[in-house]
This record gives structure tokens, C-alpha cells and sequence, in this order.
């Protein structure tokens, strides 16, 4: 396998150390640190314009930082990383393609510069994912150009895969599918390796991945192991109250039970609670006879897309 | 243009069968033209073309030929090719939306920037010296007297591909920087042509670029061989362009 040097003994693929780059005036991505390890699947989300696609980029060379270093698959990023690519596969999020080309010479195209038995790797993906090998390029639709690109990105004996949004444009089946290969490629690997995948599908993002990297603007705003997340999620309890309810009151109310307050969203408050038994707050809340009843409570396990929002305000996911 | 070196060979195929064609015409032309240069001479209609036929007139074959192949086929359909090859180098990823995949593979940008500008730099001065070349096939086909030998014809290819390498290096560095190939091509034809018309303006004519390749020069090949006070500028022109051209891809963003 190509790569693993140094970071494979320490366990991690991906080390980013106050990574930023900045357009002109606009700060794409804030100084950011970053840990994405060996042996699991690193889930990148965030709404548009979250710095996703740029912090990519800036990890396999195709944008140099304006500030901060990055270590990849034991490589240090300098230049226009090469050698980082030679130990990182790469799948662009833009689909760009030479139309004149069939699959097999496309794909010939996008695995140059790797080992020989690559092109060999891709066409048996794109086999399974069922793109018409000896059909050009130009006739195929968006999701078969993205399945193509996954190919040649999965397709190398690499230490660290970097995909952006590889099953965007997708349908479910193909997205399972893809998912599955990315499973199977983490399992079968001979030796390290690390896939850090960036996903508008927060379903399946969540379904994968062993970590979730949360940015909003330019901004790492979170990263945590969805067990953890996941753990979180079990305590959050969200109560609608009527228009009119008393809001210092109640916020009060939820931090003597030994809860916290995540904000509102118009009438509805969003609470983390202490333990994952949500009765006892709930009790104590009912029994304070001089707060306002709920109209709603929603517990159990929200969507990414909700808790994101409840735990970071965020919207647009 | 996912296969360089094949869409060069194409290419430059189609334009040297252009280039062999025109002068094929001309070299059969030939033996009617020294008939009546007199009555060319007379009816040339500006003052800088009357000097042309006559320094033909003057010349003989080896001018005719040299104006021929060099200063007229040469300088047209070469110019056009230089720009044409190099115009779309970079910025043509940039315009199709495939700059990110052909930046994203684990190649330097140098190797793909040489890679590049060589398969079009190839395709540009092959046919100049292939087509150059038959000159002496074509006299004995046409049965046109007089002799060419293949030194002089070789030296006045390397003069012509000089100038043609330094129109192709510019316009490719332009590409470097650019996302319009189109653009790139139409402003860079736009100002050939326009030296061209320079040359044919008595008063402005040497002001114009292909002043360096006109029919004068290549009589003085003849006579004292190459001159490296035009052919290394020319050079330089190109390697200096190479050069920004190389910067300008490593700083180019995949977009």
C-alpha cells in the first residue's frame, strides 16, 4: 500500500494543524485543527458554503493553505502535493468530464499517474455500480459521471480516501451500493486506511461513519464519534409550549432540574438532559404548577439534520 | 483534451496537409511564375509588395520558395495553428469544467504543463519541417530547375519554428492564466493579423513581427547561415513565456 508511513503508527491518517485559506477578503475556512484516524470512516457535513469542498481540497494539494500545515497518510502537505496524492485518492464534488472519452479511457485518464492494476480496480467497481463501459462519457447523466469518479477515487491502494459528496445525485440504490463498496473498502484494506467522506445525505452519513465533523462557515464547529453523538441525541427533549409561555420562567425552570437549554425555535425549547432517562426532568417540570403545560414533547432519536440544529442552531442541512 | 499527444498528432496532421498543400500548388506554379514576374511586379498593387516580387525577381527559386513556404504559408496557417494549439492548453480544462480532474491526480503540475506545451510545440514545428522537407521531391516531380539542399531548407525551418515557437509560447501562457480559450485565441489572432498588416504598410513595416521572417531574411540564411542575433530573442520569447506559463499553473486554482 502506498503511504501509512508515520501517521500509521500513531494512528492517524489525517492531522491538520490551524488549516485555513481565505479568498481575497472572505475567510473560506477559519484555522482549523483536525484528527481523522485510521480504520473508520470521518464524516464531513455541513450546510452549503460550509468550507467542505474547500478544507478537501486544501488536504490533497489542489489548494494551497494561507495559513497552517496538514499531515496526510504520514505525508506532510507542501507544494502542490503530489506526494500527498500518491497516498490519497480524491473524488471531486464538481463533475467534470471529457465527454469524447468512453468509461475504460476515462477511467484510464483519472487513474494515471497510480499503479498499474488500478484501472483494473476501477472497472470492476464500475461494473458493480453498473455504469456501459464502452459507452462515452457524454451520454451518461450526473449520477453515473459522480459513480465514475467514486471508481477511480476507490480504485487506488491508498491510505486515505477523500470523497466529496460521492453519492450526491444518486439514487437509493446506488447510494446503498456505494455505501456498501465504501464498507467493504475500510474492511478489506491490508493495510491502514482512512476515508473521510463529505455527505449532503445525513441519513447515511450517520449510518457510516464513526466520526462526524460538523463545520458551518468556514468553521469546525464540532467533531465528535457518532457513539457520542449518538449519546447526546438519547438526551435531547424538545417541548413546544404555548406562544405566550413565560420563556425566563421556563429556562429557569429547566436548569434547577439539572438540564441545560439549547434555544429556541419559535415556541419550542430544545433541552440536553443530565442522564438518559427523560422522567424524571419530565416529572419535575409537571409538577411546577406555575409554569405553563407542554403542548408537545418530542424524545427519542432525531435525524442529524435536527440535532445538528438543536445542539448548534444550525439550519440549511 | 484528456490525450495530449494524440490530439496533437491529429492535429498537426490536418494542418501540415494544409502547409503541403499550398505548397504544392506553389512549386507547381513555379516555372509560370518566372515567366511572368515581370508582369507581377507591374501589377502589384502597393509599394512594400512590388519590393516583395521584386526581391523574388532578384531571389530566384530559393526566394520564391521562401516566400512561399515561410513568409506566406508558414506565417498564415502556421500563426493560426500556434494559436489555435495553444489558446485551449489550460484554459480549455477551465472552460469545460475539468480543471479539478486534471489537476487532482498524483502528477506535477510541471509535468502536465510540459506535457502539454510539448505535444503542441511538436505539432506546431513538425510540419514546418516535414512539409519544408519535400521541397526537393516536389522540383523533381515538377520538374522545376535548380537545387535546394537540405542544410539550407533545415536552417530556414529552425528560423520559421523560432518565431512560431514564441507566437505559440505567448498565447500559451495567456492560456495559463485564462478560462476563455476562445478569447485568448481571437485576441491573439487579432494581433497577428494585425503585424501582418503592418508589413504591408511601407512606412510601418518594420514595426511588424513578421519582418523577421520575410523573404530578406531567409536570403540571408542562404548567404551567412542562421542568425542567432534573431533566432535566440526568439527563443528567449518563448522560454520566458514557458516560465510565467509554469508559474501561473502552480498557482492556478482547480476551478
Amino acid at each position: 500500500m502506498g503511504g501509512g508511513g508515520q501517521g500509521a503508527s500513531d494512528g492517524v491518517a489525517i492531522e491538520a494543524r490551524g488549516l485555513a485559506r481565505s479568498f481575497g477578503e472572505r475567510q473560506a475556512l477559519l484555522p482549523l485543527d483536525l484528527d481523522v484516524r485510521y480504520g473508520e470512516i470521518t464524516g464531513l457535513v455541513g450546510p452549503n458554503g460550509s468550507g467542505k469542498t474547500t478544507l478537501q481540497r486544501l488536504l490533497v494539494g489542489l489548494l494551497p493553505p494561507s495559513a497552517g500545515r496538514a499531515r496526510i497518510g504520514g505525508v506532510e502537505l507542501v507544494g502542490e502535493g503530489v506526494a500527498v496524492r500518491r497516498v490519497a485518492s480524491y473524488a471531486p464534488g464538481e463533475i467534470g468530464h471529457y465527454g469524447e472519452l468512453d468509461l475504460e479511457a476515462h477511467l484510464r485518464f483519472l487513474v494515471a499517474g497510480r499503479e498499474s492494476r488500478c484501472l483494473g480496480r476501477a472497472l470492476e467497481i464500475v461494473g458493480r455500480l453498473g455504469l456501459p463501459r464502452g459507452v462515452r462519457v457524454r451520454g451518461f447523466s450526473h449520477g453515473m459521471k459522480r459513480q465514475m469518479l467514486f471508481a477511480a477515487a476507490m480504485a487506488p491502494d491508498v491510505a486515505v480516501r477523500i470523497l466529496d459528496e460521492p453519492t450526491e445525485g444518486l439514487d437509493p440504490s446506488k447510494r446503498a451500493e456505494v455505501l456498501a463498496i465504501l464498507e467493504e473498502d475500510l474492511a478489506s484494506a491490508k493495510g491502514p486506511r482512512a476515508i473521510l467522506l463529505s455527505s449532503h445525505h445525513l441519513g447515511e452519513i450517520d449510518r457510516i461513519a464513526a466520526r462526524l465533523v460538523f463545520l458551518e462557515r468556514g468553521r469546525l464547529l464540532a467533531d465528535e464519534r457518532a457513539a457520542d453523538l449518538a449519546r447526546r441525541a438519547r438526551r435531547l427533549l424538545r417541548i413546544r409550549f404555548d406562544e405566550q409561555a413565560p420563556r425566563e420562567r421556563l429556562l429557569a425552570a429547566i436548569d434547577r432540574l439539572g438540564a441545560s437549554s439549547l434555544g429556541w425555535q419559535g415556541s419550542t425549547v430544545a433541552i440536553e438532559l443530565a442522564c438518559d432517562d427523560p422522567r424524571p426532568f419530565l416529572a419535575g417540570l409537571v409538577s411546577q404548577k406555575d409554569l405553563p403545560p407542554p403542548e408537545e414533547i418530542a424524545y427519542g432519536r432525531l435525524s442529524l439534520a435536527e440535532l445538528y440544529r438543536d445542539l448548534y442552531g444550525v439550519e440549511g442541512l | 483534451m484528456p490525450r495530449p499527444w494524440w490530439t496533437a498528432f491529429w492535429a498537426s496532421l490536418g494542418y501540415g496537409i494544409l502547409l503541403l498543400g499550398a505548397l504544392v500548388a506553389a512549386i507547381a506554379y513555379y516555372p509560370q511564375f518566372a515567366e511572368n514576374i515581370g508582369k507581377f511586379k507591374s501589377l502589384a498593387p502597393l509599394a512594400v509588395l512590388k519590393n516583395l516580387v521584386g526581391e523574388l525577381e532578384e531571389g530566384g527559386l530559393w526566394a520564391y520558395v521562401a516566400g512561399q513556404q515561410f513568409f506566406k504559408g508558414c506565417n498564415t496557417l502556421g500563426t493560426a495553428a500556434a494559436v489555435l494549439f495553444a489558446a485551449g492548453a489550460v484554459a480549455g480544462e477551465a472552460n469545460r469544467g475539468t480543471m479539478e480532474i486534471w489537476l487532482a491526480r498524483p502528477i506535477s503540475r510541471t509535468r502536465l504543463l510540459w506535457t502539454r506545451y510539448a505535444a503542441g510545440a511538436l505539432a506546431l514545428v513538425a510540419p514546418v519541417f516535414w512539409t519544408t522537407w519535400t521541397i526537393p521531391l516536389q522540383m523533381r516531380i515538377f520538374d522545376v530547375p535548380g537545387e535546394l539542399g537540405y542544410g539550407l531548407l533545415t536552417l530556414a525551418a529552425l528560423h520559421q519554428s523560432a518565431l512560431l515557437l514564441a507566437i505559440y509560447s505567448v498565447t500559451f501562457a495567456c492560456s495559463c492564466n485564462g478560462r476563455h480559450p476562445l478569447r485568448i485565441a481571437f485576441v491573439v489572432l487579432f494581433l497577428t493579423t494585425l503585424q501582418f498588416a503592418l508589413y504591408l504598410v511601407e512606412q510601418l513595416t518594420h514595426y511588424s513581427l513578421f519582418r523577421l521572417t520575410d523573404v530578406q531574411h531567409f536570403m540571408a540564411i542562404a548567404k551567412h547561415g542562421l542568425d542567432p542575433a534573431l533566432v535566440l530573442p526568439l527563443v528567449g520569447v518563448s522560454a520566458v513565456s514557458l516560465a510565467i506559463g509554469w508559474w501561473l499553473l502552480r498557482r492556478r486554482l482547480p476551478l
